[in-house]
């Protein structure tokens, strides 16, 4: 009898824990009430009724001190508040995670309604037929005279047809976070704007306690490109060197240029004691630790690194000396040497499928405009100094501190922009060549056996 | 009646297991089958796939990635085999002793390391090679050592035997418990007689446990070929298969080249070549052993 009823009381608990399970699931996300400001909502005058699929990565997680994922989160809320008549359900994954879901649900033929689209995705996806070609919405768009221009360009096919609406936060992807403290006291009041200055620095940096001038780290193979490569082959080859890769106007990755971008990544990481020697065995995450405790006076990484650094180090007198500069300019190089790459890596993109259903295309396009609109822009400017699509006038910083306000004029107004190379052209390119950069900066590749094999996954696969 | 219910008793259990049958068939058949129909079409995923006959296997043939993946592959399967077994197999002799006390406790703690998922082995493994953190270069230092501390990861030479390493810790005790099921199962007398006759520790081992345990260890080196040549998640934890492609084996180049290259049809052709590979060494291996057993088998 005890028996019987100890397991009658364990199946019970069972069930209930299942079903608890099932009411909480981690993944589906109908929103909530935080991060509601109550300001003007989208319209809700919408014909549609009835189930929105949107997948995104901007996770409660990541929206604590990340501001592109704070704000997506708010004017999703208010959009959902507004239309109350559409079940718009979220599925919010982790970023690696996302990509490698999407991807396969785009393999699949099963993309979500609404989603996060990569801009190297976009002419492989737009040729497959999976994704709606929204140029006349983007031109129709109510905030259409509010856009910046040339955000969406990573985000068109060949006919200059848009598949996107450029979402998040325009961030820059290469950025120097220095100890102004530690590299005035080996002699530089600002951060060394040539590599030989950097190099110069480092006995009196070693002298300081330091092991290494700058902390970096690769072992994802994605960094050297993105927050790299990408800025220092602009410094070589200009922009219409990769606007002609992009157009597949005659430019090659074996142009000397870029094979001279290429050498000088090699001479920095493999003839320098500039980086830490384990660069290739670390992720950013592990490098920015090493800025953050103090064993490194510089980090280099993206506006992500930049978000975990301050929300680090906010209280510390890091904190307070921290600085921002460029990448240091090449002896050889020719271009301009104040680059930075920066742009909108993301967009709001729509399932193709889409369109034999007008009244859901119209919710969908609706909830892409608005979360891509000026209410986000407002949103992100107002409470964390970042910009978004849209543009937004008088910019008043001087409720921000000085670390906020030094990143803002970094990213927006002391710099020329340049192209993430990975928004770009197509994944199996880059797949090729990040793996081919760690070998190049091992030693174990040249310069020019890496530009041969880019060139080759570039003709073939673009 | 007792046929009666007997027939309706085999029904029930056919429907009991119809249901795992069914599910082995959708999560194993199903997709080996679309994937080796997959295998002959170029597809970027999408809805839109180009037959190209056998161009993929072509490709395949040609690409020396995916043959330095199996190289690495076969690496693994051998240093395991030797590590893992090999250690394995000295652990139960050594626990079978007389000498040894508290024989469950060595096997509890032995098997323990099995149960932990191989991403968290890989990232215990990566601290402890870290290059400014890790126990490895710190007591390359503190034993005076400090031109031998290196960033161990980055080695291309030697990043294959680093990443092994915490393979072998990890399964040691999987395999110890195995082998001493095995070894008890041996008649005690056998020893006793052979211990008479003048045998030591050593010739025992050869010529009494290794042919009476074939069986045993058979099952072992095939469950080690299988489990190395699917080997993907502390590898893909520690390296992601670098420094460039040094440390890359099969399982993970598919995965690059499905999800990273977008290239399923060609990820396709990968999978299938891994499995056929993988039949052709287990089949191999079993026929190499068995060639070699044969002499010392014990009538």
């Amino acid at each position: 009898m005890k028996k019987k009823l100890i397991s009658a009381l364990l199946c019970a608990s069972m069930v209930a824990c299942m079903t608890a399970g099932c009411g909480d699931s981690g993944n589906s996300d109908k929103g909530g009430t935080e991060g509601s400001t109550g300001g003007s909502t989208s319209s809700s005058d919408l014909a549609y009724s009835g189930d929105l699929e949107f997948m995104h990565f901007s996770t409660e997680e990541e929206s604590q001190g990340n501001g592109g994922s704070d704000g997506m989160r708010t004017v999703l809320q208010q959009w959902d508040d507004a239309n109350p008549d559409i079940n718009l359900t979220q599925t919010v994954l982790a970023n690696t995670d996302y990509k490698t879901q999407i991807q396969t649900l785009a393999n699949a033929d099963d993309l979500p309604d609404v989603f996060m689209i990569q801009g190297m995705n976009v002419k492989a996806w737009a040729k497959q037929g999976l994704i709606l070609d929204l140029t006349d919405e983007i031109k129709n768009s109510p905030y259409a005279s509010d856009y910046n221009e040339d955000y969406f360009t990573p985000f068109k096919d060949e006919d200059g047809n848009i598949y996107g609406f450029p979402a998040l936060t325009g961030g820059t992807c290469t950025v120097v976070v220095y100890d102004s403290k530690a590299w005035s006291d080996a002699g530089y009041d600002t951060f060394p704007s040539t590599w030989e200055d950097v190099e110069a620095a480092i006995p009196k940096l070693k002298d300081a306690g330091y092991q290494e001038a700058i902390a970096f780290g690769n072992n994802a193979q994605w960094q050297m490109n993105s927050c790299f490569l990408s800025t220092l082959g602009d410094r070589y080859t200009g922009k219409d060197w990769y606007e002609s890769m992009i157009n597949k106007g005659g430019a090659s990755f074996e142009d000397p240029e870029f094979v001279a971008a290429l050498t000088e990544t090699q001479r920095l990481f493999k003839d320098t004691d500039i980086f830490n020697k384990d660069f290739n065995a670390i992720s950013n995450e592990d490098a920015r630790e090493y800025y953050i405790s103090g064993d490194a006076p510089a980090f280099i990484g993206g506006n992500w690194d930049v978000s975990y650094i301050q929300a680090s180090l906010e209280g510390t007198d890091l904190y307070d000396t921290t600085k921002f500069a460029v990448l240091p300019q090449p002896a050889d190089a020719q271009y301009d040497k104040n680059s930075q790459n920066i742009g909108l890596g993301y967009a709001v993109a729509i399932n193709a499928k889409l369109k034999d259903d007008p009244d859901k295309l119209k919710a969908a396009i609706d909830l892409a405009e608005y979360i891509t609109g000026p209410e986000f822009a407002n949103y992100v400017t107002e409470n964390y100094a970042l910009g978004g699509l849209t543009k937004v006038a008088d910019v008043d910083l001087s409720k921000f501190d000085q670390f906020t306000q030094d990143f803002y004029n970094y990213s927006y107004v002391d710099t020329t922009p340049c192209e993430i190379y990975d928004s770009y052209l197509s994944s199996d390119i880059w797949s090729v060549v990040n793996t081919d950069l760690q070998d190049m900066v091992n030693g174990d590749k040249t310069p020019e056996e890496v530009a041969a094999d880019a060139q080759a996954a570039y003709e073939s696969g673009y | 009646m007792l046929q009666k219910s007997m027939r309706r008793k085999s029904r029930v259990i056919a429907l009991y297991l119809l249901i795992p049958l069914v599910i082995y068939i959708f999560s194993v058949f199903v997709p080996l089958i679309t994937a080796f129909v997959d295998s002959f079409f170029e597809w970027k995923g999408g809805p839109q796939k180009t037959f190209n006959g056998i161009q993929n296997y072509i490709t395949l043939f040609h690409d020396e990635t995916f043959w330095q993946s199996f190289g690495h592959n076969i690496y693994l399967v051998a240093i395991c085999i030797l590590g893992q077994i090999g250690i394995a197999f000295i652990f139960v002799l050594m626990i079978d002793s007389k000498l040894v006390k508290l024989k469950g406790m060595h096997r509890t703690f032995g098997f323990f390391p099995s149960t932990i998922s191989a991403v968290c082995v890989g990232f215990i493994w990566k601290m402890i090679y870290d290059y400014n953190r890790g126990i490895l270069n710190w007591f390359l230092k503190l034993t005076g050592h400090s031109d031998a501390v290196k960033v161990w990861l980055n080695e291309p030479s030697k990043v294959m035997l680093l990443v092994s390493i915490p393979l072998i810790w990890q399964y040691i005790g999987y395999y110890m418990v195995i082998l001493l099921s095995g070894v008890a199962s041996i008649d005690k007398e056998i020893f006793e007689s052979a211990e008479i006759d003048g045998a030591n520790a050593v010739q025992r081992a050869i010529y009494i446990v290794l042919p009476l345990i074939k069986n045993t260890l058979l099952i072992c080196i095939i469950l080690c070929i299988a489990g190395n040549m699917k080997a993907f998640d502390n590898i893909y934890v520690m390296t992601s298969g670098g420094p460039g492609t040094s440390s890359m084996v099969m399982a993970l180049y598919g995965y690059t080249v499905s999800f990273k290259q977008n290239n399923m049809g060609y990820g396709c052709c990968i999978s299938v070549a891994i499995f056929v590979l993988s039949l052709i060494v287990i089949g191999g291996a079993q026929k190499v052993f068995n060639f070699l057993l044969k002499d010392k088998e014990v009538e």
